[in-house]
């Protein structure tokens, strides 16, 4: 079973490989979001130019987050795999009926400003919770 | 879907890790298989057999028939 040690690490190698990418990544999309955010008011007063700019760089950094998620997603082993894509189709889900709720309460009166980033919250904690639950359910000792 | 894989791996006197290691799996994903909480997939199916050097029916079987 020697050679087996080394399968070992190669999985967990590339799952913190895959891990650390998928950090660095998030935070850059993180960092030009809040640049796109605050940078038209606060640095360059709403230079069309830099805005775009600004879009742009958000935009590739969302696209290359994508990519190390998926890559991050293809590093697991089969029961991490299943339990993240099960988590993802039940915060699909989650996300839909809880968009089309919201979004109606401001239309029956019961809500004046609903904030669509509101849902981003729902999506974050729907994933995290079902990611939890699933793999608990599976791997209790 | 039932198993017999705790049996085998006792048999050899291997731990989960081992045989998770030996099968590039966490040893979560080997504890799940032989409790019967998740099937694996057929590569994973047939990488045991090799690895048991049996035919993976030997190893696995529906719940109707008899371990």
């Amino acid at each position: 079973m020697s050679s087996n040690k080394h399968s070992s690490t190669d999985l967990n190698t590339r799952i913190n490989q895959s891990s650390r990418s998928l950090f660095l990544c998030t935070t850059a999309w993180v960092a030009t979001t809040a640049v796109l955010g605050f940078g038209p008011k606060l640095w360059w007063d709403f230079d069309v130019t830099l805005t775009l700019i600004a879009l742009v760089l958000n935009l590739i950094a969302g696209i290359i987050m994508l990519t190390a998620n998926f890559r991050h997603l293809m590093s697991m082993d089969e029961l991490q795999k299943q339990t993240h894509l099960e988590a993802m189709a039940i915060t699909l889900g989650v996300t839909f009926i809880a968009t089309v709720t919201y979004g109606s309460l401001e239309s029956v009166g019961f809500l004046k400003d609903t904030q669509p980033t509101n849902i981003l919250f729902v999506t974050s904690v729907s994933y995290i919770v079902a990611v939890i639950v699933l793999w608990r359910r599976r791997t209790s000792e | 879907m039932r198993n017999k894989l705790k049996v085998f791996r006792a048999e050899r006197n291997w731990t989960q890790a081992d045989l998770a290691a030996a099968l590039d799996v966490t040893r979560q994903t080997v504890n799940a298989i032989e409790k019967g909480k998740y099937d694996p997939s057929l590569p994973l199916a047939f990488k045991i057999g090799t690895l048991f050097e049996m035919p993976i029916e030997q190893i696995f079987f529906s719940g109707a028939e008899e371990a």
